[in-house]
């Protein structure tokens, strides 16, 4: 008896004992806790072109806010319904966790880094390119939203972040980007293969950044409280992209996850959501645009192309397709490119900022890129300038208006960019959805439904501070 | 002097119907002498010595001593169901007289939960339990969600801990938490349903935290104690040495068709007059006859809403099987007309369900063992759908001498499933039938064709010319029959106690209790589905890359161990003072550890199921390992004074892994008392029994695993690029224990001699330093982020009242009425660490920005989305014709948590004939209806057709006299006027708030409804008891106010309730028991 309750009292202790501290528990074994900050600085840029890229519904509809697409039958979207599907949520999410904290932590990170490598230099380097790439995703947000979190945004104790004054939002981008660009030293390396983009090369990435800012101060060119001219000048001269060598691509890959995702969404969803527009399509038609076959598929026959009407519900059947190269898996996206850089270019020069050519020689260089780009020829481009509609002394319309439709063409692939044209050059003429006005097309995004619940203090402060949580509310520099 | 030995004979009759009570255990204590009473209630046992008693135990009945000093001894036992010595067990296994306990328990025998029987036993807890909110699903094979007293905590676990014979058993449900979202998915169930309710004794509910204390972190929510069925100590020389039970029965199941739509039959597929060459015709038109001329009529197959065409039985039309070429009616025109009776509720087929097992008891007088096997087998309403369970069952104890005894028990589960439904909105046929679907999709000939071809051909095909290539939906056919899922769950449970009682006073007790499963959940995308997100996502929190076939499985295995070693004593003190308590340790550990992995990018071989048959290179498994641990000490000392005055004191203190070093440490201190006042009232013949009760205890909770630390979060490879990314989720090193304390009084009192009683409490527990996974603004960089903040109140009552309206020698009627009301408010929620307050906290979001939330002031689980503005009570209507939608989305439009709820069993009995029905009910609460928003807007509800004040029908045309006029008023206040066009979205989402969807989920039900003869049992019977019985779940929905469904459906277990998305009807099962014993 006292045999057994002896082997079952030292069983028991036994079993106790085997167990684990309890401090030693409480690990998570398959996770990793400390990563090379290039993996991080990888993972924003693919989030980044990702959600710019993206035709998902769920994530961006500015391929319909810009009249490229419109839906064929659950019309939602293009009659400007974000609220169903929260996208203004996702795209802020996007912007701020899936990018911006990533560059926060990757740059985070390069300060800790003691590896061989990283000499003094490289890092500034690295840390430079976390930031150029910050400004770029803050700069997408203020011009979507307004007023965004800037000063209180990325820190975790600050739960209710609040929204900072838009304008003061750019000219603290504007010194960040200066201080970047100084910043690159081009004899060194930076993140190597981690950086998808440009592969490491630092000249590039300071073409980058001074495009970004010739973009970002002709976006406030009518705000000259940030001296756009001033900006502009500086930027040219610091060096923009210099050829389409210079475009910043993002190439995808033939296998998922990591195709383009148009493909996803357009071929591997199965699903028949868009048709181009009559908006774009009558426009190229008008215009026997060599980019037509680019562009858009011969689904209606060889040379017949004709656009869903923006708004309305389309018979998937009756209407252009957008082309094979557009639906391809391994369709390269565009971060920034040289076309965009001489449009860019173009209107300051049209506005009588100091630039060292003329706006039509920009804008000549601006179309015959675009052309080329799509894989037209030079041949091409040619005879399409000499169209008496394309060529900029003949064409119609002020300066903006020229500039804008070319511009608008020319950035097919690229909603955010060609509705953002629209909206500060008012220019091409768009096609209100049935019951609708020219009023009613969004001149900007709303806040998150989520800020609403979380943050609603100071989402309600940044509303009325920018004149309403509107889609029609106009930007600061959204003057004209 | 000598010892003399006698013969002392009797019978043992039950004091409720007089009527002899076979196999009662009957023992004279102090010796192992033991025998039991044979099938007329009689027994013999000799009695060696003087001075000695006999104890007479039965299952259900109270155990009953008296001296052994006459020859005849006839003794009457009471069922313990209506006893006021009712012996219950509590917290740590021990066993205490109910009428000492300061707190609310409820027990329910086991026969309550095996008379009905649904799969798993939790769903016969409802409506029988005060207080315990009991919600199911007609997921086959489903998970349940129990909640008692409402919800505490607004993100963590809110289910009922489960205890079998003194070890928890893990109860947490495998889905993921897309399933849980109602984003898509299977519901995998709640692996509690592993026990076998045949070898369930009994259910004791312990509710409050003066019960649950001493079970440390996991009782803040209540616990569920099941006692299951064990084997007598019987007397060697009796001639029923052992007992056999067999049960078996079948159920059958239909779909309750209020809870399933209506399909109006007036137009057909389409979403309004889009189509043809010119887009605008009700159909397409093209070249079927080959004659060179487009001018043949196509049904737009692409479209899944019912806006199209109105239907007319002269008008030929080719439909989706017109492009089939193995169809009857092949490059054929048919009839437009809707699917009539061959519509989608012929889709589901009679559930049938058969559970057999038997049990075998038996003992000598120093050991009893029980033996059982159930053989469960269900085939669910979905085609191609069926549940498999095996269970077996072992326990036994032996008294090795006076002083130690030792007890084992050993459970083996093996549940296998092939075929759950989908849920959600992604890819569940649920959501096509509610939401989208062409009113002339024709069952009976979607089957037809997928029997003739085997391929997906079905009535949602991209277009006429792509007959096989489905845009939005599969043929559900060849989705039930080719993407099936199936899962498969091995578990063991079981524990090994010993026992040694050191003397009077003082015992000892050590145990080891271990309850482990592993899982496998293998999915399937066949060649030719539509392609759909699938697999593993490339980034944590995403559905997976849209495939076009594709397999995954997922591995999980989960282990829990259990050490308690305690010692208990008990002393009467003097004749007015006793004594009892405890002190012990509990030492568990916890393992959970997952590999899942999945094909990318499709299948190679058609039908090969397996990781190796990927297109692409698959994408890293993801692997989960999870460790955890809580070292607890407790004691109890419990006072009794003149059996009428009782105190309780207890302590346990806890140290868990899952909380930083310096503060895992929580104590959780409890105190009750109870005053049995009707020990002073004797003189009141009319009260029999009256106690009032008091009680104040804490309860704590730890963190979840790894939720102090930070990691990266590893998204796939971009190439041969790697990627990391903070998570999602923000960690937090300061997280202290959570803590819900509570304060509870009680009344009960029992009148008129047993035929009247109740049992009331009333309770208010406050959860402090709740931790929480918080939803945040994603401006900080993250989704969410722990905390330890927020103070929620829940405040309530609970009665129960059983009566016995009526009684005599063969009739009795006895009614039991459960009833609960539980009011929770959120008093604050926290501050963030640069000091601003939240107010607002987002427990779940759904689809069309309606989300649930934690607001501060109001009840935890407010629904929060657009509302229609009014004006002076009138909604508005805009200039459009269209109700006004507010631009805010944090208007608050309902709240889950229901006012009351209610159960009635009203039980007849005639002589060996026993009838029994049981009424449910909850009274408000709201839920959310995404399929109404979509269905309202796709035109497939009566609600969309019909005529309009004009007498005209409102699909018309406006200019035709068409059209409808929403009441309401303008901005100004005038009545609205305009007549605008009942289209697409007119009554659904698209021109309508939220709040037009969120509907008040009240309800009474027959829950439960049996009819049952106990067979006479005489002596020349082979066996000693029968019963045979019919039986009915679901019967009749009496009332409820959500259309064309279950106000109790949603997605599955968890705290993401309120939503009904793709929702399964609720199903009517009707069958037969049949139990002998021999």
């Amino acid at each position: 008896m006292k045999k057994l309750l002896t082997s079952l009292l030292v069983l028991i202790i036994a079993t106790i004992m085997s167990c684990k501290k309890l401090t030693d528990l409480n690990e998570d074994t398959k996770s990793a806790t400390k990563v090379p900050s290039g993996t991080l600085f990888s993972n924003a840029m693919k989030n980044l072109v990702d959600q710019e890229t993206s035709p998902n519904v769920n994530l961006n509809v500015f391929r319909a806010f810009a009249q490229y697409w419109t839906e064929t039958t659950y019309t939602d979207e293009s009659k400007y319904d974000v609220f169903t599907r929260k996208i203004p949520d996702a795209e802020f999410r996007i912007l701020y966790r899936d990018v911006l904290n990533d560059l926060k932590e990757a740059k985070r990170i390069v300060a800790t880094e003691t590896d061989i490598e990283s000499s003094a230099a490289v890092k500034k380097n690295k840390t430079a390119l976390t930031e150029i790439l910050t400004v770029y995703t803050f700069h997408r947000a203020v011009d979507l939203y307004g007023n965004v979190p800037y000063e209180d945004a990325l820190d975790i104790k600050k739960l209710s972040p609040k929204y900072d004054d838009a304008q003061t939002v750019y000219s603290k981008l504007f010194t960040r980007l200066d201080a970047a660009i100084a910043d690159l030293n081009t004899a060194e390396d930076s993140f190597g293969d981690a950086d998808i983009i440009y592969g490491g090369d630092v000249a590039k990435w300071k073409k980058f950044a001074n495009s970004l800012k010739l973009k970002m101060a002709i976006s406030v060119a009518d705000v000259s409280a940030l001296d756009p001219q001033g900006k502009v000048a500086s930027a040219v001269s610091g060096g923009v992209l210099a050829s389409a060598a210079d475009n910043a691509v993002f190439q995808y890959l033939g296998t998922s996850p990591n195709t383009n995702p148009v493909y996803v969404d357009l071929v591997a969803s199965g699903r028949h959501d868009w048709v181009p527009t009559n908006t774009l399509v009558d426009k190229m038609n008008t215009l026997v645009d060599p980019r037509r076959d680019d562009y858009f598929d011969d689904n209606l026959g060889a040379g017949v192309y004709k656009g869903g009407t923006y708004g309305a519900s389309n018979s998937y059947a009756i209407y252009t397709h957008v082309s094979a190269a557009v639906e391809d898996p391994t369709n390269p996206a565009l971060l920034m490119d040289y076309a965009e850089v001489q449009f860019y270019l173009a209107e300051a020069a049209a506005r009588g900022f100091s630039v060292p050519g003329t706006a039509e020689s920009y804008y000549n260089a601006g179309i015959t890129a675009s052309i080329l780009y799509w894989g037209g020829s030079a041949a091409e481009a040619t005879a399409y300038l000499l169209n008496p509609a394309v060529a900029y002394t003949t064409a119609a319309g002020t300066y903006k208006e020229k500039i804008a439709n070319q511009a608008w063409i020319a950035y097919f692939n690229r909603g955010l960019l060609g509705w953002t044209t629209w909206r500060r050059l008012d220019a091409p003429v768009f096609n209100p959805p049935s019951g609708m006005t020219i009023a009613d097309i969004p001149k900007r995004f709303t806040y998150p439904i989520g800020e609403q619940t979380l943050n609603n203090a100071n989402y309600t402060s940044a509303a009325s501070a920018i004149g309403g949580d509107k889609l029609t509310t106009k930007l600061f520099w959204d003057k004209f | 002097m000598f010892a003399q030995s006698r013969v002392i004979k009797g019978v043992v009759k039950d004091s409720e119907t007089g009527e002899g009570i076979p196999g009662v255990g009957i023992l004279v204590v102090g010796s192992t002498t033991a025998t039991t009473s044979d099938i007329n209630g009689g027994y013999s046992i000799t009695v060696e010595g003087e001075g000695k008693k006999l104890i007479f135990s039965y299952v259900g009945y109270a155990n009953q001593t008296v001296d052994a000093d006459k020859e005849v001894i006839d003794v009457t036992l009471m069922p313990s169901s209506t006893v006021l010595n009712e012996t219950v067990v509590t917290a740590l296994g021990v066993s205490r007289e109910k009428k000492s306990l300061g707190y609310a328990t409820q027990q329910i025998g086991g026969d309550q939960v095996t008379a009905v029987k649904s799969g798993n036993f939790v769903n016969q807890i409802s409506g029988k339990v005060a207080g315990a909110r009991v919600r199911n699903n007609s997921n086959m094979g489903g998970s349940t969600n129990i909640i008692i007293r409402g919800a505490t905590s607004i993100v963590s676990n809110n289910q009922a801990l489960f205890v079998v014979d003194g070890v928890p058993m893990n109860n947490d449900a495998t889905n993921g938490a897309n399933q849980k979202s109602s984003r898509g998915g299977f519901d995998y169930g709640s692996p509690i349903s592993d026990i076998n309710p045949e070898d369930i004794e009994s259910i004791n509910v312990l509710k409050g935290a003066a019960a649950t204390a001493l079970y440390g972190s996991r009782a803040a929510r209540g616990v569920i104690i099941v006692t299951t069925k064990k084997g007598r100590l019987a007397a060697a020389d009796t001639r029923r040495r052992f007992g056999v039970t067999l049960n078996s029965n079948l159920t059958l199941g239909t779909i309750d068709k209020s809870t399933f739509p209506t399909y109006q039959q007036e137009y057909g597929g389409g979403y309004g007059k889009f189509y043809g060459p010119n887009g605008d015709e009700w159909f397409d038109k093209g070249d079927v006859t080959g004659d060179g001329t487009a001018d043949d009529l196509i049904v737009p197959t692409y479209e899944d809403a019912s806006y199209g065409g109105k239907f007319d039985p002269s008008l030929m039309v080719y439909q989706w099987d017109a492009f089939v070429p193995k169809s009857k009616n092949y490059h054929k025109k048919t009839p437009w007309v809707g699917a009539g009776e061959n519509g989608p509720a012929t889709f589901f087929n009679k559930a049938m369900s058969t559970t057999n097992g038997f049990s075998i008891d038996g003992g000598t007088n120093k050991g009893a063992f029980r033996v059982s096997y159930s053989n469960g087998n269900e085939s669910g309403i979905m085609p191609n759908s069926s549940l498999k369970k095996n269970s077996f069952g072992f326990n036994g104890g032996l008294e090795l001498n006076d002083k130690l005894s030792t007890s084992v028990s050993a459970n083996y589960v093996n549940t296998r499933a092939i075929g759950r439904n989908e849920t959600g909105y992604n890819d569940n046929l649920m959501s096509s039938h509610r939401q989208w679907i062409q009113t002339n999709a024709n069952y009976a000939d979607l089957k037809e064709i997928y029997e003739l071809t085997d391929a997906n051909y079905g009535w949602n095909p991209q277009s006429w010319t792509d007959p096989v290539v489905p845009i939005f939906w599969n043929n559900p056919y060849f989705q039930r029959y080719k993407n099936f899922q199936n899962d498969q769950r091995n578990r063991f449970f079981g524990n090994l106690t010993m026992n040694y009682k050191v003397n009077d006073i003082i015992s000892l007790m050590a145990r080891i209790g271990v309850d482990t499963y592993s899982t496998l959940q293998e999915e399937r995308l066949a060649v030719g589905s539509l392609a759909q997100g699938f697999g593993i996502p490339s980034i944590a929190g995403n559905l997976g890359p849209a495939s076009p076939s594709g397999y995954s499985r997922l591995n999980k295995n989960f282990g829990e161990t259990n050490f308690d070693l305690m010692a208990n004593f008990k002393k009467d003190l003097n004749e007015n003072f006793n004594i009892s308590g405890l002190i012990g340790s509990n030492i568990r550990r916890s393992s959970d550890a997952s590999v899942w992995s999945s094909t990318n990018g499709g299948l190679v071989v058609p039908e090969l199921y397996s990781i190796s048959n990927s297109v692409n290179a698959p994408l890293p498994s993801v692997e989960n390992a999870a460790l955890y641990g809580v070292n607890g000490y407790f004691a109890a000392v419990s006072f009794g004074y003149q059996r009428f005055l009782f105190l309780d004191v207890t302590a346990r203190q806890d140290y868990s892994s899952t909380l930083p070093v310096d503060k895992n440490a929580f104590f959780y201190p409890g105190v009750s008392g109870s005053f049995v006042f009707s020990e002073k009232l004797k003189n009141l013949t009319w009260l029999d029994f009256g106690k009032v009760r008091l009680n104040y205890a804490n309860v704590g909770n730890d963190a979840p695993f790894a939720s102090i630390a930070d990691v990266y979060d590893k998204p796939s490879a971009f190439g041969s690029t790697p990627l990391f990314s903070l998570p999602n989720a923000k960690n937090n090193e300061d997280l202290k224990p959570e803590i819900s304390s509570t304060t509870e009084a009680g009344l009960e009192m029992v009148f008129f001699k047993k035929r009247l009683g109740f049992d009331f409490a009333v309770y208010n527990t406050n959860t402090t330093n709740q931790i929480f996974n918080v939803t945040v603004s994603t401006a900080t960089g993250y989704s969410s982020k722990f905390v330890n903040a927020g103070k929620i109140q829940n405040k309530g009552m609970e009665l129960s009242v059983f009566g016995t309206p009526l009684k005599t020698k063969d009739f009795s009627w006895t009614v039991t009425l459960n009833y609960a009301s539980n009011r929770n408010k959120v008093i604050e929620l926290f501050k963030d660490e640069s000091g601003v307050e939240v107010k607002n906290l987002q427990i779940a979001s759904f689809q069309q920005g309606v989300t649930l939330n934690a607001t501060v002031g109001e009840a935890l689980g407010s629904l929060k989305g657009t509302d229609y503005v009014y004006k002076d009570g009138k909604k508005v209507v805009g200039a459009n014709g269209y109700y006004v939608k507010t631009t805010t989305t944090d208007n608050t439009l309902g709240n889950i948590n229901p006012d009351f709820t209610a159960g009635i069993t009203n039980t007849l009995t005639y002589k060996n004939w026993s009838y029994s029905f049981l009424i449910d009910m909850q009274q408000g609460g709201s839920v959310w209806s995404v399929d109404m928003a979509y269905g309202l807007a796709t035109g497939i509800y009566p609600e969309s057709v019909g005529n309009n004040d004009l007498g005209n029908p409102v699909r018309n045309d406006v200019s035709a006299g068409g059209g409808v006029i929403f009441e309401g008023v303008l901005a100004d206040g005038t009545p609205n006027t305009k007549r605008v066009a009942a289209d697409y979205g007119a009554w659904g989402y698209v021109r309508n708030p939220n709040a037009k969807f969120v509907y008040d989920a009240s309800y009474v039900k027959l829950r439960e409804m049996s009819l049952s003869y106990h067979i006479p049992v005489k002596k020349e019977h082979f066996f000693t008891g029968a019963s045979v019985g019919l039986v009915g779940s679901n019967l009749w929905i009496i009332h409820k106010n959500l259309p064309y469904a279950d106000p109790e459906a949603g997605a599955s277990a968890g705290n993401t309730q309120g939503a009904q998305i793709g929702v399964m009807p609720l199903i009517r099962t009707y069958g037969f028991n049949l139990t002998l014993q021999f």
